[in-house]
Order: structure tokens, then C-alpha cells, then sequence
């Protein structure tokens, strides 16, 4: 019997086929904002926090701002000498340590035959030494690492190329880089490094476009130096350091912590009183960029799961007009021996029929338009260019939402023909029959 | 087994609408042998719906009891109600009231649905009721796409599905013209032969003729019982 009125049920729907149509369309769409909203965002946050993947996981950096819970770095003053290095090096659980002295560039200029230049805007210039490139996961393809104290750089692919792909700087030439100070050096490439495997959006850091020795090209920088007029020492900005394995990250920070803020470290005397030494590990970059990206994924499956309470809206109303117009088909039902139970489940299982179609098309549609979506993603990061182009984002279905989507869709379905059909099982025949 | 189909003693009927009382019925008391055709008439207002929905099994009875066909209506469940009228009492109506999204076949069906059962058995049985009024042809047509007099016939069929004792047809001819009207009241007649008890509502005189008895109603009252 219970087969017979679910027939009845879909014959029902199938005479009302535009209606039911616009029914279902309402549940689709969504079912399907709910699967692409989560699918997309879940693969863009994956994407997003490959971007920050800027160290080794064990990797961490070092400066001022602010500290406490959630540590804060401002690249405001250098602060931490070359003893500084040294000294961190020495402690436990760390296993390199890069300094990093900024050094901003206007021109980068080359010699075109006798008396003529060439000149292409500046890019930042690093100075550090060759633990660096341990650090950040660089390799050198040609060539070899500057010396301290030598007129040489060691340049990314893309400043080799910044006079034209088809001129490429090779290792020997010579290029001359203007600061912004105004003072223009000799340098003379070294080596040329390899494009980084794990692309990002803060190449510029994670792939430094130049990388020089601090003499001569930092050290005589206006901003590099810090103590008294009778005594200037070089200071860095930030430092780079990677614990000796992930489960020591933890215990490295403190120890540097411990050193810089107690240990008589240079820095302490060169840092502003109201800033705090801060270490930041990749690990809590990974876990920031997860929250944020997690309020971002939250709020935007809350508009999702808004269009699916509008299906169930829609349904409701659309099952309440149903009934009201086919009162005295309920009427005729009842006086031909149909009890109040069956006419309940007559209209819950359209209502169900609709929640459940409604989700699965949803699902299928859910599931194409995440593709588009994140196909349409990745042609216009290739479109933006820079650091951006080499990224690509993998789409990543999340099947616990297929099963979260379509089960609110037939929950939908049921809930919002629970009231338009107790509307109808309660009709009083008589009344049901006389209906105009 | 008694030998009345409808046994209705001191039946009243009260209907409220906020603070109004009306008496629909008033201490209706009478009794319809089994294979009677009776003529129920009356002006409108005068009780003859109410007295057939009590019947019918529809509405209850505010006081008094009615019993249709041996069970006492007046104290069964609402439930028991539903299954004595899908079983005891066949409905047609003024207006056909078949189902538009049905067919034929399946709207003489539809009280069997109800009372459960076998697909194949049902649709054999909705098969030949369907013959009986000659319709064979229209077994799988929509009620949009029959006449007037051919719906009415399928709304016949309907009301024997399930093999009521008694057959309530509330103004059967009001909606069709007087030949076709003749022969609903034909196959009517016929089913009276066969046993059935026939209870017609009508305020059309002409009808009358079909019965061998006339209850006339007014006012919630029997007037008159020929």
C-alpha cells in the first residue's frame, strides 16, 4: 500500500511537472552551492596555504613586533648583529641560521657595449650568507656562492631574464645595482638558481631575486647600522633559523627566546623597549593561514546552507499551494476510505521525492561546477602572472559534504512537507469535499 | 444479520460557528432495508447532505445512533471510521470528483489502495468494473479527457471497488443533461437489482420514479416517508 501512495505520489508530481520542476530547481541550486562552496573553498585553502609554505616545516623567523599569543612581526629596525648569529647558531635544537639584511634596489643596470646602458627597476636584494639557501630549499643550478666581502650576487631565474628571455644573464656577467641611497655597485653574477620546486606567493622571500654577501652591499647601507657613533656595528632585520627536526621546533624557539631576551644578546640592547623578540615557525603561520581561511570557509558555507533553507521554503510553500488546491481530491481520498495516515504520507513523499532528487542533481551539478570553478580559478591565476603562475590549484572533492548536502536535502524535503501535509490529513472530509 | 442496511435512531446534529448553535438534525429516527432504493429530497438546508454525510460515514453524529450495515458508527475510531466507509459505503458525487492526476483504470482502483491488497487483483477487478459500465476503452485516459457522463460512469465503478452494501449518490445527474442523466439512473437501477441498497440524494422530482421510497426533509426533520 505504502508503494501504491508513493506512485500516487510521483504520478502527482509528474502532472504538476513545471512546478515540480521549479521545486527541485530551488533544493539544486542549494545542494549545489553547498557542494562548491565547500569543494572550491577547500581546494583554494589548500592552494592558499601551500602559498605560506615559505620554510621547511621546521622552519622559523626571528625579529620584533609584538609578542604574546599571537606574535606579530613589524621589519621595522636591524637589531641582530653577526655575534647574534653566532651565538644562536651554538644553541640547542637549532640547526642553521641565516641572517637577512634588506637591501632595497632602484635599478639594476648593464653595461650594452661601450658607454650605453640598460637599466630595469629595481628589485630587493638580500643580504645573508649561503646558509640561506639551506634554509629556504635552494639550489644553484649554475655556478657557485658568493664570497663574503667579493663584489658577487647570486640572482633567481627570473632577475636572469629581466633583460629579455632570449639575453639571459650568465654566470660571470657583470651588472651594476643601484640603491636607494643612491649609491650604484658592481656586481658580478655568480650563480643562478634554480626555479624552487614548492612555488609561492611570497617567492620574493622564499626566492630572493638577489642574494648578496653583507660586504660590500649591505654593511655600508645607511640602514644596517645601529650602536653609537664611537661604535657601529652591522645589524640585521630578521633572521632565518630551521630546527634540527619538527618535533623540536617548539623547544628551538624557546631556546632563542631565551637567548635574545636573557642571554645577553647584542639585540636586546639595539631593540626598541616597546617591541618583543618574535619568532615565527612555519608551523604557526600554517595554522594561522588554516583559521583564517576557516572563518572565510565558514561564513561562505553559511550563505551556501541559506540558499538550501530557501529550497525548503520554496517546497513548503509550493506543497502548501498543492494542498490547498487539491482539497477536494483529499476530500474524495477520504470518503473513498483513505485514512488521515495515508494521506500524510501522500504529500511527504513528494515532498521527500523532491529533497531527494533535489540532492542528488545537486550533488552531480555540485560536483561539475566545482571543476568549472576551480578550472575558471586556475586560468586566471596563470592570467595574474608573477608569483602566482607556476601555482595551480588541486580540486579536492570533500565527500563528507555530499553526504552532509544531500542528506539536508531530503531532511529538507521531509521538514518542509511536514506542515503542508498534517494540513492536509487534518481536513475534515465533509468540508474537504464541498471545496470550490 | 439484520435485515436493515441503515438503522438511525434520535440522530441530531449540531453544528457550531463561534457562539451560534444550528440544529443541521433533529431527532432523525428511521430505518433503510437492505436492497431499498431510496429517494432522499428536500430543499437546500433542509438536512438531507448532513443526513447522508452522517451516513456516508463522514461526519458523526451529535446525538442518537446509526448503524450502517451491523457497525455502530457512532462509537467506532476515527481510523474504523475510514475503513467502514472505504468498505461499506460507495460515494458518487454531484461533481465526479475523480482524481485529475489518475486514470481511469486507477481512480476505480483508488478504494482498494486504501484497504490494501495485491496490485494484479486490484487492477483486474478495476478492469472489469470497468467493462461493467462499459469503459474497457478508457482504462488508461485521464478524467480531462472523458465526457461528463463518462466520468460519472468511472466515478460508478469506483464506488463498487471495494463491494459496499450501500451506494450514496448525492445528486449523480445535477452536472449532466437529461439522457445521460437517464442513463446513470439506468445503471443505478441496474446495481438495485443486483442487491445493492441505493440511497439518492436529489432535490430533482424527476428522479423520484427510480425510487420505491421518498424521504422528504425539512427543516432537520423527516416530513415525509412514502
Amino acid at each position: 500500500m505504502i508503494k501504491d501512495i508513493f506512485l500516487m505520489g510521483l504520478a502527482a508530481m509528474k502532472s504538476y511537472k513545471i512546478r515540480t520542476f521549479l521545486t527541485l530547481i530551488g533544493v539544486i541550486i542549494g545542494v549545489a552551492s553547498v557542494i562548491m562552496v565547500t569543494t572550491a573553498g577547500g581546494s583554494v585553502s589548500s592552494f592558499i596555504a601551500g602559498q605560506w609554505n615559505i620554510f621547511n616545516p621546521t622552519g622559523m623567523i626571528i625579529g620584533t613586533g609584538t609578542g604574546g599569543a599571537t606574535p606579530q612581526l613589524s621589519v621595522r629596525s636591524a637589531v641582530f648583529t653577526t655575534n647574534d648569529v653566532e651565538k644562536i647558531q651554538n644553541l640547542p635544537y637549532i640547526k642553521t641560521v641565516a641572517p637577512l639584511g634588506i637591501v632595497p634596489l632602484t635599478k639594476i643596470l648593464k653595461r650594452d657595449g661601450f658607454l650605453k646602458w640598460e637599466s630595469r627597476p629595481g628589485q630587493t636584494m638580500y643580504a645573508s650568507t649561503p646558509a640561506l639557501l639551506e634554509i629556504l630549499n635552494l639550489k644553484l643550478e649554475t655556478g657557485t656562492m658568493f664570497v663574503e666581502g667579493k663584489n658577487e650576487v647570486v640572482i633567481s631565474k627570473n632577475v636572469a631574464e629581466t633583460f629579455g628571455k632570449d639575453k639571459p644573464l650568465l654566470v660571470g656577467d657583470t651588472i651594476y645595482v643601484r640603491r636607494v641611497d643612491g649609491m650604484t655597485v658592481e656586481a658580478k653574477v655568480v650563480g643562478i638558481l634554480q626555479e624552487s620546486a614548492a612555488f609561492s606567493m611570497f617567492n620574493t622571500l622564499s626566492t630572493p631575486g638577489i642574494i648578496c654577501p653583507t660586504k660590500p652591499y649591505y654593511s655600508s647601507y645607511f640602514g644596517s647600522n645601529v650602536g653609537t657613533i664611537f661604535k657601529r656595528v652591522v645589524a640585521y632585520t630578521v633572521l632565518l633559523a630551521e630546527a634540527t627536526d619538527t618535533k623540536h621546533v617548539q623547544d628551538a624557539q624557546n631556546e632563542i627566546l631565551q637567548y635574545l631576551d636573557k642571554g645577553g644578546s647584542d639585540a636586546s640592547q639595539y631593540k626598541d623597549q616597546n617591541s618583543d623578540f618574535v619568532v615565527i615557525t612555519q608551523q604557526y603561520i600554517l595554522v594561522r593561514v588554516e583559521q583564517v581561511m576557516s572563518v572565510i570557509r565558514t561564513y561562505i558555507t553559511a550563505i551556501a546552507l541559506i540558499s538550501l533553507l530557501i529550497g525548503a521554503i520554496g517546497i513548503a510553500n509550493i506543497m502548501f499551494a498543492t494542498v490547498t488546491e487539491r482539497t477536494r481530491e483529499i476530500g474524495t481520498m477520504m470518503a473513498v476510505g483513505a485514512k488521515r495516515r495515508d494521506i500524510l504520507q501522500l504529500f511527504l513523499y513528494q515532498s521527500t521525492i523532491i529533497g531527494l532528487l533535489g540532492g542528488l542533481i545537486g550533488c552531480i551539478l555540485g560536483a561539475a561546477g566545482s571543476w568549472f570553478v576551480v578550472d575558471l580559478l586556475n586560468k586566471n591565476i596563470q592570467n595574474l602572472g608573477g608569483a602566482f603562475s607556476t601555482g595551480t590549484i588541486q580540486l579536492a572533492y570533500a565527500p563528507e559534504w555530499f553526504i552532509i548536502a544531500s542528506v539536508v536535502g531530503i531532511l529538507i524535503g521531509v521538514l518542509a512537507g511536514v506542515l503542508p501535509a498534517r494540513k492536509a490529513a487534518k481536513m475534515d472530509p465533509v468540508v474537504a469535499l464541498r471545496y470550490e | 444479520m439484520s435485515e436493515y442496511a441503515i438503522e438511525i435512531d434520535s440522530l441530531t446534529k449540531i453544528y457550531k460557528t463561534g457562539k451560534t448553535e444550528f440544529k443541521a438534525l433533529q431527532n432523525v429516527s428511521l430505518k433503510i432495508r437492505k436492497g431499498d432504493f431510496v429517494a432522499i429530497m428536500g430543499p437546500s438546508g433542509s438536512g438531507k447532505s448532513t443526513l447522508m454525510n452522517i451516513i456516508g460515514c463522514l461526519d458523526r453524529p451529535t446525538s442518537g445512533t446509526v448503524i450502517v450495515d451491523g457497525e455502530n458508527i457512532s462509537i467506532v475510531s476515527e481510523n474504523q471510521l475510514a475503513e467502514i466507509r472505504g468498505r461499506k459505503i460507495g460515494f458518487i458525487f454531484q461533481t465526479f470528483n475523480l482524481i485529475p492526476t489518475l486514470n481511469a483504470l486507477k481512480n476505480v482502483a483508488l478504494p482498494m489502495v486504501f484497504l490494501g491488497g495485491s496490485k494484479t487483483t486490484r487492477d483486474r477487478h478495476a478492469a472489469e468494473l470497468l467493462e461493467k459500465v462499459g469503459l474497457t476503452n478508457w482504462a488508461t485516459h485521464r478524467p480531462a479527457e472523458l465526457s461528463g457522463g463518462e466520468q460519472q460512469r468511472v466515478a460508478i465503478a469506483r464506488a463498487l471497488s471495494n463491494n459496499p452494501a450501500i451506494i450514496l449518490a448525492d445528486e449523480p445527474t445535477g452536472n449532466l443533461d437529461t439522457k445521460t442523466g437517464e442513463q446513470i439512473m439506468e445503471i443505478l437501477v441496474a446495481l438495485n437489482k443486483e442487491g445493492k441498497t441505493i440511497l439518492l440524494v436529489t432535490h430533482a422530482l424527476a428522479l423520484k420514479r427510480f425510487a420505491n421510497r421518498v424521504i422528504s426533509m425539512l427543516d432537520g426533520e423527516v416530513k415525509e416517508d412514502t
